[in-house]
């Protein structure tokens, strides 16, 4: 239980082990808007995070036994995430996404600055698809989700030197991709 | 700024101050931040969780039952029996339609209309449905069968649209439609049935 009085990952973890089905709501309110972000960063598309993000947490679900050290409960989740991302990528790459998928959809009672925040999104977006899917998912974990390296290493099974090194290429590429467009 | 300024990494990996690099620097990794900050938004309305919890509630078939589930379904002869008893439920249903003049008629929306299901369990205890309509809830939309012939019916007026549903056979036995005009592959490796539900009077 934290300060707050909400049951820890690992009370509700054993919740849903023990047999209590709707507990699995606690984890997916708690952590969907992480995982959706970070799928979105991934993917370069809406309606694809919440396909790889629902079809994520109900293998996680499913796998939920599997789960050694119950506290670290997020980083499992995300790696999870992950993993779909890059499956999904390794058969459509996200530059072949169409942007009319991506997140900026503006609808007519948009401001001219949402506009124009939706065509900022959708250059970073396609700077983002030019990076291979290991160094996007280096600088989604590390920029957007804020994760440590030694978070990201327990995401993506990575030493973090190699990590680093990623993130270090991913922040140069795409940098350059901005300063280009 | 050159791409390689180990400054450039170091201040944003937090091991050198950020006040501590030049302006060039400290441009760039604005301009990063500002890109990471975009992507820093959750996709406005997304929630997974009615889907995910859907998809949980369904209990999944072990490998045996499916088995004997796939021996017992008469496959081969299913495509003769079909039509024959999508006409004779047709029949029963319409039969008990006109029967049941003393129905009270459900006030429908210009854009609702009714969903019919009817599928035959004899021996069955309970039957409910369950679809993408009311969140795949078992328990919630009971099916009857009034003279015991066991064909259960049950009809529930929903907006317009096609909806994916299952049977729910005594709280546990969740089976396709057959009779249903269409079938759809879940994302999860399983068979949903399709109903498609028109305006009332078209």
């Amino acid at each position: 239980m934290d300060v707050r009085g909400d049951p820890s990952d690992p009370e509700v973890v054993a919740r849903v082990l023990g047999g209590d089905q709707e507990a699995f709501g606690l984890i997916i309110r708690r952590y969907e808007a992480d995982l959706l972000r970070f799928a979105a960063g991934m993917l370069g598309s809406r309606d694809a995070a919440e396909d790889a993000v629902a079809e994520s947490l109900v293998r996680a679900y499913r796998h939920l036994g599997g789960l050694n050290a119950p506290a670290r409960l997020r980083t499992w989740l995300y790696r999870i995430v992950a993993n779909r991302c890059k499956s999904h990528l390794a058969r459509r790459p996200a530059r072949e996404l169409s942007l009319d998928e991506a997140p900026p959809v503006a609808d007519p009672a948009d401001t001219e600055a949402s506009l124009e925040r939706a065509e900022q999104v959708a250059l970073v977006q396609r700077a983002l698809a030019e990076l291979s899917p290991e160094k996007r998912e280096a600088f989604v974990l590390k920029h957007v989700e804020g994760l440590s390296y030694q978070e990201m290493a327990a995401v993506t099974g990575e030493r973090i030197p190699t990590l680093k090194m990623r993130v270090h290429r991913a922040r140069e590429a795409l940098l350059q991709a901005l300063e280009d467009a | 700024m050159s791409p390689v300024d180990p400054r450039f990494h170091q201040a944003l990996d937090g091991d050198i101050a950020r006040e501590g690099v030049p302006p060039e620097v400290r441009r760039a990794m604005e301009r990063l931040d500002a890109a990471a900050a975009l992507l820093a938004v959750v996709p406005t309305g997304a929630s997974v969780e009615a889907r995910v919890m859907a998809e949980i509630r369904r209990p999944v078939p072990s490998r045996a039952r499916r088995l004997v589930r796939w021996l017992a379904t008469p496959h081969a002869i299913r495509l003769r029996v079909r039509p024959a008893w999508s006409l004779a439920l047709a029949a029963v249903a319409a039969l008990l339609t006109l029967l049941s003049e003393g129905d009270i008629e459900p006030e429908l929306g210009g854009q609702e209309g009714i969903a019919q299901f009817v599928g035959r369990f004899p021996g069955a205890r309970s039957v409910h449905v369950v679809g993408s309509f009311n969140d795949w809830r078992a328990g919630t939309i009971p099916l009857e069968d009034r003279d015991h012939d066991g064909v259960w019916r049950g009809a529930v007026v929903l907006p317009v649209g096609a909806y994916e549903y299952m049977f729910v056979v005594d709280g546990e036995r969740w089976v396709p439609d057959h009779l249903a005009d269409r079938s759809v592959d879940d994302d999860f490796g399983r068979e949903n049935s399709i109903v498609i539900v028109r305006a009332a009077g078209r």
